[in-house]
């Protein structure tokens, strides 16, 4: 047993320890690691935001640049994300929080106009193809068998959302069917849930036994 | 009936210290149960092997440090991958709590196989606007990263004269907490540049992540912290590396704490059936 003699480390284990004492009860000392968490979360987030893009790309070159290093019409062409920037802030100024409204309708338009394209061809086209034909379907047995089960479960699923018919007859048999590979898909989702509690679990206990108590290597 | 009853109102505290005391035995006297590579992991794996020494890896830190016990020992196992074939390794990523992560990795893992930083590995460090971000690296990698994250220019750096733009480099592994991930690399760096991508996510979000596999869209997946183990199973059986393997080493936890739960699911489901039963 070798422990640390890192203050960092102390650091983390102590508030390692606090958090984990919300599983006994609510109390002052979890509240603390609670808040405290979330104030270094923001006040790291907006260092790094400012040291890494609003310094570099946007206050060294529009302020301290020379015209002679930046160009006056790159200048002027940085004077445009700062006034759009600027607006956000005319939230917290009821007479002119419509100006808002401007970041707003170019984040939104740009977005939408870089996504749809691409979340088209990525997410719908190549998944609707992916429902059957997948790389070595016709390669092997089991590979064509999975992609028919999962052509199979695609479609009954999908009837099971549709809702212009009463399901009965081969709707209902299409639908109740599509509900077994919904249930076999929260089922999996919740499977892995467990698994990732569990190792985030196991990595706060690698780091107490290891890191700071020195039982393990 | 008492026995069930009182199974429903077993205080949770009780069970929290169960679950503690399994998974921490494991990690002081381990097990040996072992870890098997599955095709997922073994498909990623194959796709870098297969890259002639000289290439470029990126590696897209998507995660931040609550996700760190599952995505990180992947990060570390790529990045030893790499190096061991003599491939160099790019780092970025699209979330600003992640930075200090890759920072890490970059300080460390090339050490141990003789690496320099700037011509072997180069972290570019993190920037806003996910789509913007990797289109413009797609055009050109110094538009959108003039310097590197430690304010070194992008020309100063003896790798990025090969690297350009994201055509010139083979493949990238998107090690993804959730948004902004790896489908987003799919969305901007696949379906616009024909990128290769190798996903490794969260647990949470494996059962998302299977549908692009299946259509060919990812290249190979890791899945938690079973997935990073994987990898690290694959990279010391090649003879890549010796490093402790910290995924492994918690196999034995996370198998004992399964167990558990399944007994637990059992038992909770058949004590609410048989009280349910009575009371009606």
């Amino acid at each position: 047993m070798h422990i640390s003699h890192s203050i960092l480390t102390w650091v983390a284990a102590v508030l390692t320890v606090g958090i984990f004492s919300f599983l006994w009860r609510d109390n002052p000392f979890y509240k603390f690691c609670e808040h405290l968490f979330v104030g270094v979360s923001v006040g790291y987030s907006i260092a790094l935001t400012w040291y890494n893009a609003v310094y570099p790309d946007l206050f060294n070159p529009l302020f301290l640049q020379p015209l002679s290093a930046v160009p006056l019409g790159k200048k002027l062409l940085l004077v445009i994300p700062l006034a759009l920037g600027l607006c956000y802030f005319c939230r917290f100024i009821p007479k002119v929080s419509w100006a808002i409204r401007f970041p707003m309708a170019f984040v939104l338009g740009w977005g939408m106009g870089v996504a749809i394209p691409a979340t088209f061809q990525t997410s719908i086209v190549k998944q609707i193809q992916g429902t059957f034909l997948t790389p070595g379907i016709f390669g092997r047995w089991d590979v064509f068998l999975w992609a028919i089960i999962s052509f199979i479960g695609v479609i009954c699923s999908v009837f099971y959302f549709f809702f212009s018919k009463e399901h009965k007859g081969a709707l209902r048999v299409a639908s109740e069917t599509g509900v077994v590979f919904l249930m076999v898909g929260f089922g999996a989702s919740f499977g892995y849930t467990v698994m990732a509690r569990m190792s985030l679990l196991i990595g706060r206990f690698q780091f107490v036994l290891r890191d700071w108590l020195g039982i393990i290597r | 009936m008492k026995f069930f009853e009182s199974l429903l109102k077993l205080d949770r505290r009780i069970i929290y210290i169960v679950v503690g005391l399994l998974v921490m035995l494991p990690l002081i006297k381990p097990l040996g149960l072992g870890v098997s590579s599955g095709p997922r992991a073994r498909a990623l794996f194959d796709a870098v092997d297969a890259l002639p020494a000289g290439k470029t890896v990126l590696i897209a830190v998507d995660f931040d440090p609550s996700s760190m016990p599952e995505l990180y020992p992947m990060l570390v196992a790529m990045m030893r991958h790499a190096f061991a074939k003599d491939m160099k390794v790019l780092l970025c990523g699209l979330w600003v709590t992640g930075s200090g992560l890759a920072d890490q990795a970059a300080q460390t893992i090339p050490k141990e196989y003789g690496k320099e930083y700037g011509k072997d590995v180069v972290y570019l460090g993190w920037k806003p606007g996910v789509d913007a971000v990797i289109l413009g690296m797609g055009e050109n990698i110094k538009n959108v990263y003039p310097t590197d994250y430690y304010g070194h220019p992008l020309d100063s750096l003896p790798m990025m004269r090969d690297v350009q733009r994201l055509r010139d480099i083979p493949i990238v592994f998107a090690i993804s907490a959730g948004t902004p991930g790896y489908q987003d690399w799919l969305l901007y760096a696949q379906s616009r540049y024909g990128m290769r991508v190798g996903a490794g996510v969260t647990a949470v979000s494996a059962a998302d992540a299977y549908p692009f596999l299946q259509s060919g869209q990812l290249t190979g997946l890791l899945a938690g912290m079973k997935g990073g183990a994987e990898y690290e199973v694959l990279v010391q059986k090649a003879g890549y590396s010796k490093a402790y393997m910290p995924a492994v080493a918690a196999m034995d936890s996370q198998s004992l704490a399964h167990v558990v739960i399944m007994l637990l699911v059992i038992i909770g489901n058949v004590a609410y059936f048989a009280t349910r039963k009575r009371s009606s």
